[in-house]
């Protein structure tokens, strides 16, 4: 038996929900206005550090309009303090309170909350709420909050430094000791945030007659959401339902489970009323998750032929206030050291990893996690070798990519790395950039006095990660597998239940491909659901590039279950032997004799009439629920080359050309692999030019406002070539790899590179992102500028 | 970000507007496009008793060329005047500046009496202000009065306008013809506040620069002519040595702040580099050039 229907997976198909997403048509949490709703507003630290003498909150009670206010001693007695555990041996577990539990650790924390009749009362009753607080000394900086001089943030651990991991393997110190050459450097990459375009929001309702709750959030993770509820509210899971309807971006800073999403639900279960609460702006730049914030000295030993031969590293991540559930705070840090290596043959490293908590919003996962800052540290270290060794960079990671016969490669921190196309990104990358022309066009700008470079950047990233390990190192919760359901119905029309959650990845039109070309239905005949708990199989969410993988397999092994029954029945219906159906457009026939066929319709109608029509002792119906677990998960890789052009008076970076030569294993969609590519590029310009979240020594936010923290606009993206080698995964269902990442891991470096590469005339190293023009400037031997040096 | 409550009036003339002005008493504030006033109240930064929103007051909306002055009424839209054939013609210092401002539904909302009036020194019009050698009309009360931009601007975010009186035109000089002149300031994104911004009015006599107008933005708490600069410029003609002479003073006379976004220092080497970007420029419209 086969299917006949034109090829889905690997179609240029148009995005199914668009029509709905950009006509207006989407329900986002704020959509929805159940009869009798509250609107919440929170109450934020204006401290970084301080201990809660007195709450007050009697005049804001008062205030006409306000039903409710809450403190956090009494969502305490509502809810348990969140914990997010950890099976590494180096790490201190703390909690995470809905609202302040005695004092405040970053400034924008949660204090209280306001239940109102419109969220302008609301916000009037937290002007009335008196608050006197004990300030106490700001932790602001990672290194320092090291010391024995600084402030403590949980007095639970008794250290500022929450966690410590090493990965080890054969002898880096001899092999460093003895190397042709070594470079070092100290890289610094800044704080950063996702900035979604629909801020974080939640709506809770609690039904007394069925006696269930139901969240709306925004989230990427409807099923860990729920999951964590039922055990801090203390509730039967199958009371809570939580759903994430239009989600509009997360890129991680959804994944995670916040105080707000808590509150609100406690809020609805002891007011009876729903409540919903709609981030602003500014809480979004307070109090969602931060990014990237490390400082990574590291060096990297090569032979004189320019085989690397060593590296060794040492990671220090500013992880915040405090740990995130489910992810914990080790997430970034030990996915830096995890991934450092990248896609070259290591064959001694150490690297050593510590999470520092400070005064400032937690660090949590965001697009890349650890491997933005890993590949911009490994390939900034590649090409001051190629410089020191007089090496063209291409050909330097040419000779040090892991090779075809090295597949499956085990890499020094533990991952395997199926087969994939590492050396024909670079090939294509190049041949794509016109490499040769390139540099001559370089050379005749320098002549000119412009500062023109080129740089790459390869890396490679673990994504679909099956059962194997935790998508976050050391995390207790499982996140290893994905199920579907597939439904026909009697009309033979297609409904596919995914636990996945899409929140503008296109997962509603990729799926729906997947599972229409393993059924042989028309595209339109199929119908993704997604993001609601209490409609599909048990699923965890999309995070960390999952969703094409997880969910993909499960769809193809839910929809080919499907298929086979309807084989089955339908060779019943037309006295022919199951080998000998074929089908094509929804119509199952007998190969060779297309008169002979029946239609889904009719097979579905067979399949809910009974055993009157169905073979002997088959169970009527026709839908199946399968999980898939994928068990190691999928290597994904890129070559990224940009050429850039430095403004020698404003120090302004312009991207005059962007290439992108990447490998996702099996596309299902190009269109939107290459969306997910010119979207994460943007975001990794964003991260290399332009994005910083700054923080004062007093622990006040500087970037509260999109004045100050400066996500890219249209005119910063460059024209973008993306190209594809489609190298099947050898063991993920379908062959697909997960993608949606990798864009903002190969920006950042990519981009860090050409800029190094354009001022090398002048000697200047790029160790820190974002490259601004104020750092330049600094870094010009001329500039004048208060601290002068060679690092920008 | 939800704006404390206030009281919410909308007259339609200026009489009106200024009765509720005098009423309370220095607690009420001017809502024209609101692209400044709105953020501040939704941060509860400003917390009003009232707002008296002018937008209704036609007669405030107009551009008008009378005896060599642009008369701009202060709710012209900055998008109106963006697009103005009589602006482009007469004044394009101030179509090159408006095309600055935010982005186009900041202009399509703001006006330029608002951002007169809001006096963010890193603003575009201020600086226009400046250069011109413009003239604003407040009215109060007790009648009106002119204000040149010295009398005007008093710090960040500050005027001399009172209480009960509204900014009702602004009147801009128009710069004889063959004048040379530009507006080129640098900012992190398009339409981002800028580091630094440069307005410049050359005026000539035959070959020699009558007069020089040099106007820097951002670089300090109110926009600052730079004389010193505008001198070399009258004393050693439009040279290229003269530009660079100039540019150089002018990054010493500007007293910018560090912040986020750039030092001190950086922002005097932008005011050297801006200044020079923008004599070269303003010298090639010379005579009608490009």
């Amino acid at each position: 038996m086969e299917a006949l229907t034109p090829k889905l997976v690997g179609a240029r198909v148009k995005r199914l929900e668009d029509r709905r997403l950009l006509t207006g048509q989407g329900s986002y949490v704020d959509d929805f206005r159940p009869p009798g709703l509250l609107h919440a507003a929170f109450l934020r630290s204006p401290h970084a550090h301080a201990r809660i003498v007195r709450l007050d909150p009697a005049a804001a009670r008062a205030l006409p309009g306000v039903a409710a206010v809450a403190t956090g001693a009494e969502i305490a007695r509502l809810t348990r303090p969140v914990r997010a555990l950890s099976k590494m041996k180096e790490y201190r577990v703390t909690s995470f309170p809905p609202l302040a539990l005695g004092k405040v650790r970053f400034a924008g924390e949660a204090v209280a909350a306001v239940v109102a009749a419109s969220r302008y009362v609301a916000e009037d009753g937290l002007d009335r709420i008196l608050v006197d607080y004990e300030p106490l000394p700001a932790v602001s900086h990672m290194e320092a909050a090291m010391g024995a001089g600084a402030a403590l943030l949980h007095e639970e651990t008794g250290s500022n430094l929450l966690l410590a991991r090493e990965f080890a393997t054969g002898d880096v110190d001899s092999a460093i000791a003895g190397a042709a050459v070594v470079v070092r450097e100290r890289f610094r990459f800044r704080r950063h945030t996702a900035v979604c375009l629909e801020n974080r929001g939640c709506l809770a309702e609690y039904h007394e007659g069925t006696g269930l709750l139901t969240l709306r959030s925004a989230t990427q993770c409807p099923g860990l959401v729920r999951d964590i509820l039922a055990d801090l509210l203390d509730l039967p899971e199958h009371r809570i339902r939580v759903i994430a309807a239009d989600v509009g971006g997360g890129f991680g800073a959804k994944s995670s489970l916040y105080p707000e999403e808590i509150t609100v639900a406690a809020l609805a279960l002891w007011l009876r009323r729903p409540v919903k609460w709609i981030s602003d702006r500014r809480e979004d730049l307070l109090a969602t998750s931060q990014a990237w914030d490390e400082i990574v000295e590291a060096e990297l030993a090569l032979g004189a032929d320019g085989t690397i031969v060593g590296l060794r590293a040492e990671v220090t991540a500013d992880v915040g206030a405090y740990s995130i559930y489910p992810w914990t705070a080790a997430i970034e840090p030990v996915q830096t050291i995890s991934f450092l290596p990248g896609p070259y043959r290591v064959p001694h490293y150490r690297a050593h990893a510590r999470g520092v908590t400070t005064c400032k919003a937690p660090m949590g996962p965001y697009r890349g996690v650890g491997r933005p800052v890993a590949a911009f540290v490994m390939e900034g270290l590649m090409d001051r070798a190629a410089r020191l060794l007089g090496l063209d960079p291409t050909e330097l990671r040419l000779r040090n990519f892991i090779r075809p016969e090295d597949f499956p490669y085990k890499s020094p921190s533990g991952i395997v790395w199926d087969r994939a196309g590492f050396t024909e990104t670079m090939l294509r990358a190049r041949e794509t950039l016109g490499y040769e022309a390139a540099r001559a066009e370089q050379a005749q700008a320098r002549a000119e006095g412009r500062w023109i470079g080129v740089g790459f950047a390869s890396y490679v990233e673990l994504t679909g990660i099956g059962s194997a390990i935790p998508v976050s190192p050391g995390m207790p919760v499982a996140t290893g597998t994905e199920a579907a359901t597939v439904r026909v119905d009697p009309s033979g029309t297609v409904t596919a239940i995914f636990g996945i959650a899409s929140h503008g990845q296109g997962l509603e039109t990729s799926l729906a491909q997947v599972v229409a070309e393993e059924m042989g239905l028309p595209l339109e005949h199929v119908r993704v659901v997604h993001g609601d708990t209490a409609l599909s199989p048990y699923g965890t969410g999309t995070y960390a590039s999952r969703s094409a993988v997880l969910a993909g397999g499960a769809g193809i092994l839910a929809g080919r279950a499907v298929r086979e029954k309807a084989f089955t029945i339908a060779a019943h219906l037309l006295e022919a032997d199951p080998a000998d159906l074929v089908v094509n457009g929804g119509r199952v026939a007998v190969r060779g004799t297309p008169d002979r066929g029946v239609t889904f319709r009719e097979i579905a109608n067979a399949a809910y009439s009974g055993a009157r029509r169905l073979p002997r002792g088959m169970e009527p119906g026709l839908e199946a629920t399968r999980f898939y677990d994928p068990y190691f998960g999928t290597a994904s890789s890129a070559t990224h080359a940009a050429i850039v052009e430095v403004d020698r008076e404003t120090y302004e970076v312009t991207i005059r050309r962007y290439v992108v030569v990447e490998d996702c294993g099996r596309i299902i969609n190009p269109l939107i692999v290459e969306g997910q590519v010119h979207g994460g590029v943007v975001q990794g310009a964003g991260a290399a030019l332009l994005e910083e979240v700054v923080y004062d020594g007093a622990g006040q936010l500087l970037t509260g406002t999109l004045m100050d923290y400066l996500v890219p606009a249209a005119t910063l993206v460059p024209t973008m070539e993306v190209h594809h080698v489609e190298t099947p995964s050898p063991t993920a269902l379908g062959g697909f790899r997960g993608m949606g990442e990798g864009g903002t891991i190969g920006a950042p470096a990519a981009i860090a590179n050409a800029v190094a590469d354009a001022l090398s005339p002048l000697g200047i190293e790029v160790s820190e992102l974002p490259i601004t023009p104020e750092r330049l400037f600094r870094a010009m031997p001329d500039s004048g500028g208060a601290d002068r040096g060679s690092r920008a | 970000m939800k704006p404390a409550p206030f009281e919410y009036h909308v007259p339609t003339t200026v009489e009106e507007a200024l009765a509720h002005l005098r009423h309370y008493g220095g607690e009420a504030k001017v809502l024209a496009g609101g692209q400044s006033l709105m953020p501040l109240l939704n941060f509860r930064l400003s917390r009003p008793a009232a707002l008296v929103d002018i937008n209704r007051i036609g007669a405030l909306s107009y551009i008008e060329e009378e005896n060599g002055t642009l008369r701009l009424g202060a709710l012209t839209r900055q998008r109106a005047i963006e697009r103005s054939d009589v602006v482009r013609s007469r004044l394009p210092l101030l179509t090159e500046a408006t095309a600055l401002v935010g982005h186009l539904p900041i202009r399509t909302r703001g006006t330029i009496g608002g951002s007169l009036a809001h006096a963010d020194p890193s603003a575009e019009y201020p600086a226009v202000l400046t250069a011109l050698e413009g003239q604003v009309v407040a009215r109060g009360a007790g009648g009106e009065r002119i204000l040149r931009p010295e009398e005007f601007f008093r710090t960040y975010l500050t005027t001399t306008l009172g209480p009960d009186e509204i900014l009702t035109e602004v009147r801009l000089p128009i710069p004889p013809p063959g004048s040379g002149w530009a507006f080129e300031e640098f900012s992190r994104r398009h339409g981002d506040f800028a580091l630094v911004g440069i307005a410049v009015l050359l005026l000539v006599e035959g070959t020699r620069c009558a007069k020089a107008r040099l106007v820097a933005a951002g670089a300090g708490p109110v926009p600052a002519r730079l004389r010193g600069a505008e001198e070399i410029l009258e004393r050693d003609g439009l040279t290229e040595q003269s530009f660079e002479a100039a540019a150089a003073r002018a990054a010493e006379l500007v007293e910018p702040d560090s912040d986020i976004h750039a030092s001190a220092a950086f922002r005097r080497h932008l005011t050297r580099v801006f200044t020079l970007r923008a004599l070269r420029k303003a010298a090639r419209r010379i005579h009608g050039g490009h």
